[in-house]
């Protein structure tokens, strides 16, 4: 019989770090980012800038303040990555609502009326529906950052900027087959990302 | 809002019924959700204003690794804001809501704001415009800001010509804004044909 206490000590178990890489899941890159990930933390920054920086436009209505939003806002995910409970869901509504709390606390901060649209009429959105526009825009801009380029430029001139199938094959210099190709690739692909966003 | 695109051109007619349903709920989305904001330079690479902020000498001058780098320049940018705005403020453009403008796919890099100022006694909406990144063009070449009527270019705010990185121009819009839905800046070059569209946005 072998004594145990004669033997070599057991080599420590190998344990694989995950890295922060583009394929890790918002809750992934959250969960970096509390251990002090900063690769992670940049991740999340490039996926979530623009959606954010929109978020805080709409409610603040000022250019200035909202960028002030967005730095807060980051540095507010930073401290607090560490209370992401991943068994309680994704990643994205997470961030979404430490966003939309810390954008409002903004709002409240100071004691400035909103800007007011010009012409501002009662056919403004009301709180539901703002509340509602906020989420479906902060998960479709959250999902255009991930298409390739070539496909979130077909979008952008399709949606955005009024174009018809022929101007933005004219615009961009390719086929009309190419331009409704990429379309309804991109669109396909928008709605696999916004399935797993959640 | 711009014209809004048509679902049964955007994808065909090829497809089959359960994606179709798929595709014309993230087209709805798409159309609900409007587009998104253009980041300003000082949210689109934090690192470099950090860098920048190094200068100053009650500044970390170290870095010690990326998450640091960025975590201080958030903390930085928030710290020097108030001061920064402070200095802004003196000579700002009295703006009662601005508006982003993004490049097009003809010019991705290109950004802007339109600041709309009060509406005069006149009729007029003063408005200061701040493109960046549009490339300067041949002689007698001009850039156009139009507001838009269903995505189509419709009544010029005036013409500008950009002679660096960033220009800011005075503009004006003598018009009932309410019948627009935004803005569009285009190219005009002699001897090219048509106007494309560099910049482009919405009144949301």
């Amino acid at each position: 019989m072998i004594d145990d206490a004669r033997l070599p000590a057991p080599a420590p178990r190998a344990t694989i770090r995950s890295v922060a890489t583009d394929d890790l899941s918002d809750g992934e890159l959250i969960g970096l980012t509390a251990e002090g990930d900063g690769d992670a933390f940049e991740i999340l920054y490039r996926r979530y800038a623009r959606p954010m920086f929109g978020l805080a436009l709409r409610r603040l209505g000022d250019r200035g303040r909202a960028e002030d939003a967005v730095q807060e806002t980051f540095a507010s995910i930073w401290r607090a990555a560490k209370s992401y409970k991943p068994e309680r869901g994704p990643g994205g509504p997470w961030l979404y609502a430490v966003a939309r709390n810390a954008i409002v606390d903004r709002g409240r901060a100071r004691n400035e009326p909103a800007v007011e649209t010009p012409e501002t009429e009662s056919d403004d959105p009301g709180p539901d529906e703002m509340a509602e526009k906020d989420w479906v825009s902060w998960r479709v801009h959250r999902a255009l950052e991930d298409l390739p380029e070539s496909q979130r430029a077909v979008i952008e001139l399709a949606y955005w900027s009024g174009f018809s199938q022929s101007e933005v094959a004219e615009h961009l210099g390719i086929p009309l087959g190419t331009v409704k190709t990429r379309t309804r690739a991109a669109l396909g692909r928008l709605a696999d990302l916004l399935e797993e966003l959640g | 809002m711009n014209r809004e695109p048509d679902f049964r051109e955007l994808v065909g007619e090829d497809v089959e019924p359960e994606e179709r349903e798929r595709l014309e709920h993230v087209h709805d989305l798409l159309v609900a959700a409007g587009p998104p904001a253009e980041l300003p330079p000082g949210l689109v690479d934090p690192d470099a204003e950090y860098a920048e902020a190094q200068t100053y000498d009650f500044l970390p001058r170290r870095r010690t690794g990326a998450v640091l780098a960025l975590a201080a320049a958030i903390a930085l940018i928030a710290f020097l804001g108030g001061y920064l705005t402070g200095q802004h403020k003196g000579g700002q453009f009295p703006a009662i809501r601005t508006v982003a403008m993004r490049g097009t796919a003809l010019e991705p890099a290109a950004s802007g704001t339109v600041a709309i100022g009060e509406l005069t006694g006149g009729g007029n909406w003063p408005l200061e415009v701040i493109v960046n990144n549009l490339p300067r063009l041949p002689h007698d070449g001009y850039y156009e800001m139009l507001l838009t009527k269903n995505g189509k270019p419709t009544a010029s705010c005036g013409t500008f010509v950009a002679s660096g990185p960033s220009v800011t121009v005075r503009l004006n819009a003598p018009y009932n804004l309410r019948s627009f839905n935004g803005w569009v800046v285009t190219r005009h070059v002699p001897g090219t044909r048509g106007h494309p569209a560099v910049l482009t946005t919405s009144i949301a």
